[in-house]
């Protein structure tokens, strides 16, 4: 009995914690690692700087398109990635949510513009059109189509699992 | 600045506790190193403490260079809200469970003699598993760091939904109830390292468990409140994996108090309680392993991150695996009573660990098999609350035969079997006699539900004449477990009619109109639209008449978020004793028309009343003076 | 055997057949209550029992949501296949078009009649971007 009693004790935990430690490994797709693609929904929006209207033809070729807004604590956090990226020669465009335009203005200021071109969405509109749910979001456009997303701060580890691989396979940029 | 040195008492209390666990675990302890163990402990508990404090008051001072702050609080936000905005996301709330798991051993620790034998190796053991946390906190997920050099201003828009006072105390009272259960694992485990069987730990355990039993208690019934009305999900339980996962070691637990007294009584089930103690707080941190691995998505799961799980993971199975281990080697040298008789207090009590273990297990299972089952064949599955009740019902009214029959039963005594004695007798009349007039009443021949009912009412009739048994002819009964098994029939009488009876329906009504349901005259009266400080409101106004003529006014309200753009439903409840008219409002339809859900849901109240009773019996039993 | 070994024996043995039908028993239960989840492109060739409960994930598509009464009918897509779902009641908050939702419910005919819509939440309550599997 008692050999029986040891053996459960034993084996019952083993398995659930190998089986955990097999989920926790194996799982490294992030969300939106594996990405159907879909067409850029279509907009009319104004440009965050100059109030120029910027519609779906304006934007070409292949880009980011970031969500950010000034109200948003981990967009600072992620602004010197953004910083980087541009400085390497890829094109960024912000899309700036529902937020106040002179807060974003002000933002740009103390922090710095890593943006080739900002969208102004006040209403959102556009952004939930895109599925977005807050901000930041990041998505990655090869012609006209949305190939790649992810919610969240974007880092060198998130461009390295979610963006590279596409961008690769892609022939991008 | 500040914030450096909350972050460096953190670590210092780290370094303590450190100190406290070698002293404990790696020397002879003598009255004097028992002593110092204490004292150092009690040191390292008031730095975290300290360091606590200063993280709470540079919450509310809205200091925004902490990030963990600004990314959960607001300068708008009321001082309480600023508070519970602490443990609103993984970072804070980790450090309030770990300040809570300091705390009771505190507790533990200043109210036990430093000459009791166990106390020493229980300290040392607590204090392990801090360094352990507090490495885990200060490493994976530190609330410390700052944003330098410039602050945001005004914060974050902390998440409406969280904006509730029954949110801001569920969390706490949870973790108080999950960390309580180190008690009672530590004693168990230093029991095992002296390696004395004439210890009798239990009885030193046994306030501190029940005391955490009753925090889980009151944890689950505050979160299962929240739920119902601030989520609008309108129930009381929706089995969602981090509720599950909460039920788990609550099982457990009272599994485990159960098995406490019998060990103390009789000195029967002693390798099985300790095996109990090790599980109850196993569960409780595979609790914190589940929701803070993002390994399942839910409510209340927070954001993936697999380091923080593996970490959590290796800790966790350290010390089940040093806790097992330990265990099997001192099997053979654990001394228990042998033989339980059959039909006596003890065996009745070891056939329902039995039912316990099941329900553990099967949940246990829900949890886990979607996950297994996507890891091995790729599709992704959901267990839902049919397999649960499928579960549930069956073991709870068997469990509750067998707690009927145990009420006669007596410690290490054969049951005086005469199935026609007079309690036994006229509690199940009463209930047959309920059973039937409800059936007919209802018009109900759902047997789960009637067989549930009556498992209910056996249990509360029969205990109804031990109470007057016990004022009429001063026989002795156990007060508090009276108490608790009335709130178990109480529950189950609830659970079971609120299923039976409670509705609901989607009716879409124009302004000015009325509808009907159940016997409820709805009068749509009045929709507006309010400009709040942080969103725009939708609020309806219905007058509603029952069929007793009386009447009242609900306001179903949706708010819209201005930061976030987020939705949020506002219930609104009109209260009666015996139900709850439940109400949300939906979209606007073409015609004009709104659609209105109304929900009927009766017996709510009485859930977590029951609920709440078991608590109350729990904690009556520490503050009183019985010692066993 | 002498009689003690012979009881010890009979014993383990009770116990092996009780926990092994019980654990039959709750994996029967939870194999006949398992909802299975599947995207849109995943129905498509699938046989599926009416009575079968099953979860649907994906997109709202823009433009479907359709009204009537309290019934309400919208096209869940993953962007390669779409179908149809009509469900009578409330659907919760974050119910947009375009963005994820999950129904439970039963298909026949290529509809799926929905018992409950969900939109799952995260740390902050949002409705995660469906992590559609892309099958190809």
């Amino acid at each position: 009995m008692k050999i029986l009693l040891k053996l459960i004790v034993f084996i019952v935990p083993t398995s659930f914690i190998f089986m955990f430690f097999m989920l926790l490994t194996n799982d490294k797709s992030y969300p939106g690692a594996d990405y159907t693609s879909f067409k850029l929904p279509s907009f009319k929006l104004e440009n965050l700087e100059n109030l120029d209207t910027i519609s779906n033809d304006v934007l070409e070729g292949d880009f980011i398109l970031n969500v950010w807004a000034s109200w948003c604590i981990t967009c600072i956090i992620e602004h010197p990635y953004l910083m980087s990226l541009t400085k390497n020669g890829i094109p960024v465009v912000g899309l700036n949510y529902k937020d106040d335009r002179d807060d974003a203005i002000i933002w740009l200021d103390k922090y710095g513009n890593p943006y080739n071109l900002i969208l102004h969405d006040y209403k959102g509109t556009f952004a939930l059109d895109l599925g977005v749910t807050g901000a930041p979001e990041t998505f990655l456009i090869n012609d006209g189509k949305v190939v790649a997303h992810y919610q969240g701060e974007v880092n060198e580890i998130i461009w390295q699992d979610v963006f590279l691989p596409v961008i690769k396979e892609m022939e991008m940029f | 600045m500040i914030i450096e040195i909350s972050h460096f008492l953190s670590v210092l209390a780290t370094g303590l506790f450190f100190l406290a666990g070698s002293f404990s675990l790696f020397t002879k302890n003598t009255l004097y190193i028992s002593n110092l163990i204490s004292r150092t402990y009690s040191h390292g508990f008031l730095l975290l403490l300290t360091s606590f404090s200063i993280y709470i008051w540079l919450a509310i001072s809205d200091n925004f260079s902490v990030q963990y702050i600004a990314s959960h609080s607001n300068t708008e936000l009321p001082t309480f809200y600023k508070i519970s905005s602490i443990w609103s996301a993984h970072e804070g709330s980790m450090f309030l469970w770990i300040v809570f798991l300091s705390l009771w051993g505190f507790f533990f620790n200043i109210s036990v003699k430093n000459d009791q034998i166990l106390k020493s190796k229980s300290i040392g053991v607590i204090s392990v598993i801090l360094v352990g946390f507090l490495l885990f906190l200060l490493v994976t997920s530190n609330p410390f760091i700052t944003i330098l050099p410039i602050a945001p201003l005004n914060g974050a828009d902390i998440n409406p939904v969280l904006q509730d006072p029954a949110l801001a105390i569920h969390p706490p009272t949870l973790y108080l109830g999950y960390v309580g259960f180190v008690i009672p694992f530590a004693c168990a485990i230093s029991f095992l390292l002296i390696g004395d069987s004439n210890i009798k730990w239990e009885l030193l355990v046994r306030k501190w468990s029940i005391a955490a039993w009753a925090f889980l208690t009151i944890g689950i019934t505050l979160g299962s409140w929240w739920a119902y009305y601030e989520l609008g999900w309108g129930g009381y339980w929706f089995w969602d994996p981090v509720e599950n996962i909460a039920l788990m070691p609550w099982l457990a637990a009272t599994a485990f108090i159960h098995s406490l007294s019998v060990s103390i009584k009789s000195s029967h089930l002693r390798i099985w309680t300790i095996l109990l103690s090790i599980s109850v707080f196993s569960l409780s941190l595979f609790g914190a392993f589940i929701v803070r691995s993002g390994i399942i998505d839910s409510v209340h799961s927070f954001a993936n991150d697999p380091d923080r799980g593996l970490y959590l993971l290796g800790f966790i199975s350290i010390i089940v695996f040093t806790s097992i281990y330990l265990f099997i080697f001192r099997l053979p040298t654990i001394k228990e009573s042998k033989r339980i008789k059959k039909f006596s207090k003890e065996s009745f009590i070891s056939i329902n660990n039995i039912f316990f273990g099941t329900l553990i297990f099967s949940v246990m299972l829900g949890v886990t098999y979607p996950l297994i089952y996507e890891f091995l064949f790729d599709q992704k599955i959901s267990v839902g609350a049919p397999f649960y009740n499928a579960i549930f019902i069956p073991i709870v009214v068997l469990a509750s035969f067998f707690l009927f029959f145990s009420v006669d039963s007596k410690w290490s005594r054969k049951i005086n079997f005469k199935f026609f004695k007079t309690p036994i007798f006229l509690s199940l009349f009463f209930s047959i006699i309920t059973v039937i007039y409800i059936s007919d009443r209802f018009n109900s021949n759902n047997l789960a539900i009637l067989i549930s009912i009556f498992a209910g009412t056996i249990i509360i009739f029969r205990y109804i004449y031990e109470l007057l048994d016990s004022l009429l002819n001063k026989k002795y009964i156990n007060p508090f477990s009276v108490i608790a098994h009335m709130a178990l029939g109480l529950l189950l009488v609830s659970i079971s009619f609120n299923s039976l009876l409670s509705t609901e329906r989607a009716i879409n009504i124009k302004i000015n109109e009325y509808e009907e349901y159940k016997g409820l005259n709805i009068y749509f009266d009045d929709i507006r639209v309010l400009k709040n400080s942080n969103n725009d409101s939708i609020k309806a106004t219905f007058f509603i008449e029952d069929a007793k003529g009386k009447q009242f006014n609900l306001s179903p309200e949706k708010r819209r978020y201005f930061t976030r753009g987020q939705i949020t439903t506002e219930t609104a409840i009109h209260i009666m004793p015996l139900k709850d008219i439940y109400m949300t409002i939906g979209d606007q339809l073409d015609d004009g028309s709104w659609i209105v859900n109304i929900q009927i849901n009766y017996l709510i109240r009485f859930i977590w009343f029951s609920a709440a009773l078991m608590a109350f019996a729990g904690i009556m039993l520490i503050f009183s003076n019985r010692r066993a | 055997m002498n009689p003690i070994r012979k009881r010890r024996i009979y014993s383990i043995l009770l116990v092996l057949l009780f926990s092994v039908s019980g654990i039959s028993l709750i994996l029967y239960s939870l194999n006949s209550n398992l909802d299975y989840f599947f995207t849109p492109t995943e129905l498509k060739d699938k046989n599926i029992p009416i009575d079968k409960r099953i979860k649907v994930g994906g997109m709202v598509l823009n433009g479907s949501v359709k009204r009537a009464s309290s019934k309400i009918s919208f096209i869940v897509t993953d962007y390669e296949n779409s179908i149809t779902v009509e469900y009578e009641g409330i659907v919760p908050d974050l119910f947009k078009e375009g963005s994820g939702v999950v129904v439970l419910g039963f298909l026949d005919n290529q509809i799926v009649y929905a018992e409950e819509v969900l939109a799952k939440h995260d740390e902050n309550y949002m409705p995660p971007n469906l992590d559609i599997k892309n099958d190809n």
